[in-house]
């Protein structure tokens, strides 16, 4: 699903030169749960961007789904972002003039599907986060724990192969995050996507199956964490 | 606070719960579903306490009609004071035992054992995430089942909160560790 195979990224060049990511290898498959840990500046996001296309590798070759990412025109990588990657951030990115049912429609109506087509597909991604009552409200309308439900359901109407999430919780309170968390593992474990996490959250981070810990570009540890098992009554 | 109260008051707390009297099997399963997995108790355990409480005075034994071999319990006037001051006193929980042990090691260990330390700080490190991760499950269960949820859901958010607390001092640790002994020639 995606393989990083010997990736460098550095900032700048010579003296000014950051290397934030250094000879990282690693595969994770389908359905896979990742959390990515780390301090600030240790490369966490630049390991999503780069599976984005968004930032190419100084060195070594990103893998999404067989297709080398770095090797992809902007256009290319456009169309893999568009159609099998839904991205979810802290700051929600919604469009404040669109409602919520627009803004989650906004990336199916970019690829040209027809509008009965979108209108269904939003349908189900929004009952999917629960904001069904809210698809004529307005971002603004909205609280933040809302918002960022109208993003995931943006990030999910395309049905992504891959779901990142870069802080998706960073700029809720406690028991919103956990809800956006409960929301990312419910569709994680109904449509076995794959997720990849960027928190520093680390109870947001026992969500997922494993955590790696990125320290100055590098996994420094890897942690396997028991899966959820819910059939067993408390 | 220590075990052996925390089950004392538990047990206590939950007899006052059932004022037509209630009996040893049925408290086990009550602390059980109210405490989830915090404690681990056996029906020794639990008798034992029941004929202290009662030797107190704070519990009394009543003859139940119907089934008259089991013991059934209710409780005093006296258990209720008891308990009334149990809850309003503040807690006596002793900081946990890993932190203390960590330091130990820290304290007897030399420069040039630097990768030594930091894997044992990750060894740790991923105990802890494994907990909170177990804490996550636990909490879910809880969701989805059909009871009231409060207190045990209260103990997890105190157990997320310390073991959070403990993850921010391990990440403390390994940054402080390594500055120190970086510096060391």
């Amino acid at each position: 699903m995606i393989e990083f195979c010997k990736v460098t990224k550095v900032f700048g060049a010579g003296d000014t030169a950051v290397p934030a990511i250094q000879d990282l290898s690693f595969e994770c498959g389908e359905g896979a749960f990742w959390a990515i840990m780390g301090p600030s500046g240790s490369g966490k996001s630049t390991v999503l961007h780069m599976i984005a296309g968004l930032t190419p590798p100084t060195s070594g070759s990103v893998l999404v789904e067989g297709a080398d990412v770095a090797r992809m025109t902007s256009a290319q990588a456009a169309v893999l972002r568009r159609r099998r990657i839904g991205y979810i951030l802290q700051s929600f990115n919604l469009m404040p003039f669109l409602t919520a049912a627009e803004n989650v429609g906004m990336p199916l109506v970019l690829d040209g599907v027809k509008q009965s087509e979108v209108d269904r597909r939003v349908g189900e991604a929004l009952e999917l986060v629960n904001m069904s009552h809210r698809a004529a409200h307005h971002p603004s309308h909205l609280s933040g724990g809302e918002q960022q439900r109208v993003a995931i359901a943006r990030a999910l109407v395309i049905r992504p192969a891959i779901v990142l999430a870069d802080e998706p919780t960073g700029n809720l309170d406690r028991a919103g995050g956990r809800a956006i968390m409960d929301l990312i593992q419910d569709v994680n474990e109904e449509t076995r996507v794959t997720v990849l996490l960027v928190t520093h959250d680390p109870v947001f981070a026992a969500y997922a199956h494993r955590v790696l810990r990125l320290v100055d570009g590098r996994f420094q540890q890897d942690i396997d964490l028991p899966e959820d098992d819910l059939s067993v009554a408390p | 606070m220590r075990q052996g109260s925390g089950i004392r008051f538990a047990l206590l707390g939950l007899v006052s719960k059932n004022p037509a009297g209630v009996h040893g099997y049925a408290l086990k399963r009550q602390c059980e579903r109210a405490l989830g997995s915090f404690w681990q108790l056996n029906f020794g355990e639990v008798y034992r306490v029941l004929d202290r409480l009662a030797n107190e005075g704070l519990i009394e034994q009543i003859v139940e009609e119907s089934e008259s071999s089991r013991k059934v319990y209710r409780i005093t006037a006296n258990g209720r004071r008891s308990l009334d001051d149990f809850v309003l006193s503040p807690p006596t929980d002793a900081p946990r035992p890993l932190r203390q042990e960590l330091a130990v090691k820290l304290l007897f260990a030399a420069p040039g054992r630097l990768t030594d330390l930091l894997t044992l700080v990750d060894h740790q490190r991923a105990a802890y995430m494994r907990q909170l991760s177990l804490l996550g499950v636990q909490r879910r269960k809880l969701q989805r089942a059909p009871v009231d949820g409060f207190v045990t859901g209260l103990l997890i958010d105190g157990a997320e909160l310390s073991v959070r607390a403990e993850l921010a001092w391990l990440d403390d640790v390994t940054q402080k560790l390594k500055e120190r002994f970086d510096a060391v020639p």
